[in-house]
């Protein structure tokens, strides 16, 4: 088995790129990957002939571009012996990407692969989007005739986390001030602007009890992560991130569990945590910073719960101490959160291990977080009913 | 016993899809009854009712009242919908815990309780057919 390293990664600055269908000029999926994939492979300073597997995150069905990744193998003449495949998993979906592109390097299927993926859906309002969205969050029979919204279910979570451990609507809501802060110093994030926590207390309500900014924005975003085998990594001789660890679980529920559990404690999370963290051989007190995949602020404060990151029924009060600030004692999603970095969700988990790279190789700027040596990176479906993590190390 | 039943005159803003399998419970539902399905093998009930046991995968299932009462686990009041929801909003949706050991997800209606609060199962019959929801059981006396 080869041991996994990124060697190169390219980012579209999220917003909204998407053209509307009656558009003289056209912004096209295609084109815009393109670009990114010659821009990541100059970043790793790999040569074209060795990359051999594509896994692309499934675009949008707004994509008119259908069987995008093998459009692309032709787009860039790119002749493969590993796989070339869209993978599809909800939020999930980029980091099954990643971790699919992983294993062909593992399995010894590819020197070099390209984890990559295009998510463009702002030109479709979201009453529209949502008529699709709903039904990927629930039964479409047993659930959705109720009106239940994707992002309906975290709201329940935070409504239930507010009643279990006594914490305020304006604890949680610290979450976002604080992504915010961080998201003012990311270039490519997509709300830069800083925001107080009496702003985004004053937002209007979403799904109660959050508000605006405390639930994702519709965006558009495109990422290329360059995958290499540790001896191409070590060869270029330039700083990689080594993919030091990695846990799955599903916990065969959607959305929510017949058999009533506790749904705040993100058990798939947990679980693959904890298989992550023993697959890197550390603990959770190693990590350096994580960027978790944490659409609503009450997510970001669950899944942290759940890594062991901060204590149990603490999460909250954890940002409001500063604690998950950039410069606190475990940085939490520095490159802004989906709240402010945004959340073109097709794409999301590659931004955020686009941002765990940059901070591994300390190119992060104004947000670097200090010796970042350990990072981990987490993704989830559903309500957390499936979870992946990714422990990565800095390798220079 | 007959569940409560609340006329409305509407049709379902998304109707749900019907089997040859689950009209047994939209039609009982029509009709004031709430059912799962209960495994023959394992007794394990199940909600939404499967043709298949989830727990042991038995084919043999029957047809079984539910209590209609149960917890409100967690709600939340929906602002931003999907388009065939758009004219409902603001409105409500629950999990809830009914005393029979099943996680329900529905609607909630009538007033606002705290979590833990105790709930029944109600029928809301619209022109077009019938759906479930929960209110606090104290609105039904």
């Amino acid at each position: 088995m080869q041991n996994v390293a990124i060697i190169g990664s390219a980012a579209l600055p999220i917003g909204r790129w998407q053209t509307k269908a009656n558009d003289a000029e056209q912004v096209l999926e295609h084109e815009v990957i393109a670009r990114l994939v010659v821009e990541a492979m100059a970043d790793a300073q790999a040569d074209k002939t060795d990359v051999s597997a594509i896994l692309f995150a499934q675009p949008r069905p707004y994509t008119l571009q259908k069987y995008f990744a093998t459009f692309i193998a032709n787009y860039l003449r790119l002749p493969c012996n590993g796989i070339v495949a869209e993978l599809m998993g909800n939020g999930m979906t980029a980091a099954l990407a990643f971790d699919a592109a992983a294993d062909q390097i593992r399995l010894g299927r590819a020197r070099v692969a390209l984890a990559l993926g295009v998510n463009f859906e702002t030109a479709t309002p979201a009453i529209e989007h949502m008529m699709s969205s709903m039904r990927t969050t629930g039964d479409v029979d047993f659930h959705v005739p109720f009106g239940f919204t994707p992002i309906s279910w975290y709201a329940m979570d935070a409504a239930r986390y507010m009643h279990e451990y006594g914490v305020t609507r304006a604890e949680l809501a610290s979450v976002a001030v604080k992504n915010r802060g961080h998201a003012a110093l990311n270039p490519i994030a997509q709300f830069r602007k800083p925001i107080t926590l009496e702003e985004v207390l004053a937002q209007k309500p979403i799904v109660e009890p959050l508000g605006l900014f405390e639930v994702p924005p519709r965006s558009d975003g495109a990422v290329c992560l360059v995958l290499a085998s540790e001896d191409v990594a070590k060869s270029i001789g330039q700083p990689y991130s080594l993919v030091r660890g990695r846990g799955f679980f599903h916990e065969g529920a959607h959305q929510i569990s017949e058999v009533p559990n506790d749904m705040i404690a993100l058990t798939a999370a947990k679980v693959a945590g904890q298989r992550a963290y023993k697959d890197a051989k550390i603990t959770s007190r190693q990590i350096d910073f994580a960027e978790v995949y944490a659409p609503c602020t009450i997510i970001e404060v669950l899944v942290s719960e759940a890594l062991d990151l901060v204590p149990k029924g603490g999460g909250a009060r954890a940002a409001v101490a500063g604690e998950t600030r950039l410069g606190g004692r475990i940085p939490i999603c520095t490159s802004g959160g989906l709240q402010s970095r945004g959340h073109p969700a097709y794409v999301t988990p590659l931004y955020s291990f686009h941002e765990a790279f940059e901070q591994l190789r300390g190119r992060a700027g104004e947000r670097q977080v200090e010796n970042a040596r350990l990072g981990l990176v987490s993704a989830e479906l559903g309500n957390y009913n499936a979870a992946l993590v990714h422990v990565l190390e800095a390798q220079s | 016993m007959t569940l409560p039943t609340i006329n409305l005159d509407a049709k379902r803003s998304y109707p749900p899809r019907v089997t040859a399998f689950t009209k047994r419970f939209w039609e009982a539902l029509g009709e004031g009854k709430f059912l799962a399905t209960v495994c023959q093998a394992c007794q394990q009930k199940a909600f939404p009712p499967k043709p298949i046991c989830p727990h042991c995968w038995s084919n043999k299932v029957a047809w079984v009242d539910l209590s209609p009462t149960g917890e409100l686990y967690s709600a939340t009041t929906i602002h931003a919908a999907p388009a065939a929801f758009a004219n409902e909003v603001p409105y409500r949706v629950a999990i809830v815990d009914l005393d029979d050991g099943l996680r329900i997800a529905t609607k909630l209606i009538g007033d606002h309780v705290p979590l833990g609060s105790r709930v029944e199962i109600v029928v809301l019959q619209y022109r077009d057919g019938p759906l479930f929801a929960a209110r606090p059981l104290e609105d039904s006396h």
